[in-house]
């Protein structure tokens, strides 16, 4: 990202932050949350609070992954404080039905019931397409903990997925 | 099948399931956005200064009432020393950039420092003894991590401990733990460091009361959890 200078180019900066990034963000948490009112509130907080932390996240290594985390982070502490039950079983999803003809309900179940940490490490992951070393400084962890946490989320999530293959021939 | 081959057949699958949202957009505008993070920035200014005054308020009470009261000696004997005047224990401020600005001078009524942490949106466990609290499960830290969640705050000749916590930079399965630390976690050292692989000390080492009681933190992470963190 170009580094520029100066109090009024810093809300340019932003904006053209926003605008590169905002869409995918959204799509992002939309799957992690499952519902697309609350996926907007979180999006929309995270970039509040990347606006008013703006001198900090421009400076850091992938920003669009610091929304992510911060709208995924802030779901969990919403629901904490609050005190419901997340419906984990629930496989309704608030997404258009022609759009959620491709998204295997059962994909998306099984990523609702990961653990928070492994959601976060498939985002950068498999979603962002961060290599390990970048998600484990996002994160804060070590790289091979970024693995451990990404190869249990895939065998939970591949057991999820119908396999193509399932036709056996005889010869 | 391959572990690479499992991981690429997950990532298609995801990013299928993500470009099939290609129709979803953000249609906030960014100036809303803006407009969100100014008028936060201005109730944050106000609920600090509000907070400060508070504490100016109440220290002054304190004075006050110490010295008003006075201290009355018994017949045959000599008054004894003046009292020192009594300044709040510790206070929470949310920074302008979400971060949580705590300055501990005495780590009493931990249970309060506790509360307001939790209410700040911090899973959090205070205790003022160096025993860690039972319900609690450390949890791993590195130090990058660390880095990322704490930042000690010292002016100089200061006899608080001061720090600053990210919120934004807690795992969403942990939280923050703060207790008395030991004479032994804090020899040779000044400032925040890091002692085991889940905690760190902050000394700020200094002569502040009148028994000569240096004053030292213990700072770290645990897992969240009703019992220990409250979430």
């Amino acid at each position: 990202m170009m580094r520029v200078r100066g109090m009024e180019q810093g809300p340019t900066e932003f904006a053209e932050f926003y605008e590169s990034s905002r869409d995918e963000c959204l799509r992002i948490v939309l799957l992690n949350v499952g519902d697309r009112d609350l996926a907007h509130d979180l999006v929309a907080e995270a970039y509040t609070r990347a606006w008013m932390s703006w001198r900090k996240v421009r400076e850091l290594e992938v920003p669009r992954a610091w929304v992510v985390r911060t709208a995924l982070n802030t779901h969990v502490s919403w629901w904490r404080r609050r005190r419901h039950e997340v419906a984990l079983g629930n496989h309704d999803v608030a997404i258009p039905a022609e759009q959620a003809a491709a998204v295997s309900g059962d994909l998306l179940a099984a990523l609702w019931q990961l653990p928070a940490r492994q959601r976060e490490v498939v985002a950068l992951r498999l979603l962002l397409d961060l290599d390990t070393e970048t998600t484990a400084r996002v994160l804060g962890i070590a790289p091979g903990t970024v693995g451990a946490h990404l190869h249990k989320a895939v065998a939970t999530l591949r057991a999820a997925i119908p396999s193509r293959d399932s036709q056996e021939i005889s010869i | 099948m391959k572990a690479a081959d499992t991981v690429a057949v997950v990532r298609d699958s995801l990013t299928t399931a993500r470009d099939s949202l290609s129709g979803v957009r953000m249609n906030t505008p960014p100036d809303v956005i803006a407009r969100n993070g100014h008028a936060r920035r201005r109730l944050h200014r106000l609920a600090g200064l509000t907070g400060a005054m508070a504490v100016f308020a109440g220290t002054a009470l304190a004075v006050t009432a110490l010295a008003s009261s006075g201290h009355a000696a018994s017949p045959g004997h000599t008054a004894s020393h003046p009292r020192a005047a009594r300044l709040a224990a510790w206070t929470v401020a949310r920074q302008s950039g979400g971060d949580i600005k705590v300055t501990i001078r005495q780590l009493s009524d931990p249970a309060g420092l506790q509360s307001t942490l939790r209410a700040d949106g911090v899973s959090a466990s205070v205790t003022s003894t160096t025993q860690h609290d039972p319900s609690c499960r450390p949890y791993p830290m590195t130090q990058a991590l660390f880095n990322s969640i704490y930042q000690a705050q010292n002016a100089a000749g200061s006899a608080n401990s001061i720090f600053v916590i990210d919120p934004s930079a807690l795992p969403s399965d942990a939280g923050v733990q703060i207790g008395a630390a030991t004479g032994q976690q804090t020899v040779g050292y000044r400032g925040l460091h890091q002692t085991t692989v889940n905690q760190a000390v902050h000394d700020s080492r200094h002569q502040a009361t009148a028994r000569g009681h240096n004053i030292a933190l213990r700072v770290g992470l645990v897992y969240a959890s009703q019992q220990c963190t409250g979430s």
